[in-house]
């Protein structure tokens, strides 16, 4: 008596493989706000970095300068990080992949053992905590050192490395919510419109770093969260790296997937892969985003089959369960890593996180309103990425939905409800 | 006593057709905690080695995660005996560290000034940070 599938329904599924990308863009959201609120008193320090080299915003400047102030700095930044991935594509194309891997392994160093330290640090003198410096070091150390391992190692995992992900997207968003004020929100819209220009138009630099990728079937190095997939068969063990890229590879009947992953310095890029599985049809959607840190999340390439962009010029074959040699598949994208799971780049993490952080300083009603105001921008990405089926950019629609709702709230939802409260009328 | 079981389960597949032995296929048993996501055995036995090796440099928390990620070695000993001397030997290690790393912060903790006198001032975190200017943000 074989035991049957159990019937899986739209929750099982698309709903399972959606939480599991929400869940830790919620998680690293909600610790900066935390972080946010306990750390940040008035005297928040100003911090010199690349967003903030053309003006220094002080809280005596009119309105007028701070304006233009704030759209200098997200100017030059976007401008830091145009030139940043046009190096990053260059050093693909040269085949550099070594050197992007080891400073990836570096930044990721450098982030959780500086950044880390530091606001470790910073917690340990607000909370008084009586550590000694040898068992602080011996930690930090070993979270900084296990954290490069995470990032490195192919095969660490899974949780520890989701885990590591969101603490660098964690690290990276409450250091950057220490800009000023003006300045953050203009940065944020100049990347959301910067990521849109980056991924759709033909000459931006993260859709040609897909396309490199995907011509040369290589993985682009960069630092993603990938998200655990659903699985409703066990996969055979002895061939399963052979069935990943099988069960990949059979979108035959349904409708298949794309699966692209690009991932460039700080474009963040929705990939959409839908995979049909032996048994069932199993949706896979990946969103790729990427980071602030290039670096390598170093998994099984899995090609994956998309019978959309057989006009584009990438061979198609789509085998059957027997032949599957790694040639014989069209790569349209990088593959999802070996299972096939959402991945999100980091840079997705870290700008969700700094406007939710940002509102975080205002007041909770506009932390409410943001969070949101991105999770269903999140949802409409993946939306429309099922429905496009390419590289979408990840950061427009939720930014600048954030924008919007953290603007009206703080201007006219705080007023209504304010006034309600104080005459007693609701809340 | 096994052979007896398993000839007993044997039987009640072939006749009577009942129990949950029939009914649940041959699942196979992965040595990592991801299961078919992780690493083949071969691969685990160098990982695990990998792993405990450089835990040695001064690394408990690897040790933890080495542990955590064949934790089905523990589970099921019998099925990998290489790896499990690896992740036991891990084990091990990390609860030594903790033990003496805990217990020296405790006794840093709670006993305080009175304990070390001023040389506690000197140890304690927050203020070797400030002594090197750490906290300030560049």
């Amino acid at each position: 008596m074989a035991q049957n599938p159990k019937p899986t329904t739209i929750l099982d599924s698309l709903g399972e493989e959606i939480i599991r990308i929400i869940a830790p863009v919620s998680t690293c959201m909600f610790m900066v706000v935390l972080l946010v609120t306990v750390l940040n008193t008035d005297s928040s320090p100003n911090i010199t970095t690349i967003a903030s080299i053309v003006y220094n915003e002080t809280s005596s400047d009119s309105i007028w300068d701070k304006l233009k102030g704030a759209l200098l700095n997200s100017l030059a930044f976007v401008a830091v990080i145009t030139v940043t991935t046009f190096i990053l594509v260059l050093l693909f194309y040269l085949r550099c992949t070594k050197f992007l891997k080891f400073y990836m392994g570096f930044s990721a160093f450098v982030v959780l053992g500086f950044m880390g330290g530091e606001i470790a640090l910073i917690l340990i003198r607000v909370f008084s905590f009586p550590i000694d410096c040898v068992t602080f070091v011996v930690i930090l150390f070993n979270f900084a050192v296990v954290g490069v391992l995470a990032v490195f190692v192919p095969k660490m995992p899974i949780l520890v490395t989701q885990g590591y992900m969101v603490v660098i997207g964690m690290l990276v968003a409450y250091w950057f919510t220490m800009l000023p004020e003006w300045t953050t929100w203009a940065l944020l819209v100049a990347l959301a419109l910067y990521d849109l220009a980056a991924v759709l138009l033909p000459g931006g630099p993260l859709r040609l770093l897909v396309e490199l990728a995907m011509t040369r079937d290589e993985e682009i190095p960069a630092l993603v969260y990938e998200a655990r997939p659903v699985n409703y068969h066990e996969v055979d063990p002895r061939t399963a790296n052979v069935a990943r890229t099988l069960w990949r590879g059979r979108n035959s009947g349904s409708g298949s997937g794309s699966v692209e992953i690009s991932d460039s310095n700080s474009s963040p890029e929705v990939w959409l892969s839908d995979g049909g599985g032996g048994e069932g049809i199993e949706t896979r959607v990946v969103v790729v985003g990427e980071g602030q840190n290039s670096e390598v999340l170093p998994e099984l390439l899995a090609p994956l089959v998309n019978r959309e962009l057989e006009g584009s010029g990438t061979r198609v074959d789509c085998g059957g369960e027997g032949n599957a040699s790694m040639d014989g598949w069209a790569i349209e994208g990088i593959g999802l890593g070996s299972s096939g799971a959402i991945k999100l780049g980091l840079g997705d993490f870290i700008f969700y996180s700094v406007l939710v952080g940002r509102a975080a300083m205002y007041d909770f009603m506009t932390v409410y309103a943001c969070y949101l105001a991105i999770i269903a921008g999140l949802g409409i990405t993946l939306m429309l990425l099922a429905f496009y089926r390419k590289a979408l950019p990840a950061l427009p629609v939720s930014i600048l939905l954030g924008v919007l709702f953290y603007f009206s709230t703080r201007l006219l939802l705080e007023t209504f409800v304010v006034q309600c409260s104080v005459n007693l009328i609701m809340f | 006593m096994e052979s007896g079981q398993s000839i007993r389960g044997g039987g009640a597949e072939s006749t009577t057709g009942i129990v949950h032995r029939s009914s649940v296929p041959r699942q196979p048993i992965w040595p990592t905690i991801d299961g078919p996501l992780g690493l083949s055995d071969e691969e685990s036995l160098s990982y695990a080695r990998r792993f405990f090796k450089f835990g040695f440099l001064l690394l408990p928390w690897l040790w933890a995660v080495n542990c955590f990620y064949f934790w089905p070695v523990l589970r099921h000993s019998p099925a990998f005996p290489r790896i499990r001397d690896y992740v036991v030997r891990s084990a091990i290690g990390f609860a030594v560290f903790t033990v003496l790393l805990g217990s020296w912060a405790l006794t840093f903790a709670i006993g305080g000034e009175r304990l070390f006198g001023p040389v506690w001032k000197q140890l304690v975190m927050y203020n070797v940070a400030e002594k090197f200017g750490l906290t300030g943000w560049y």
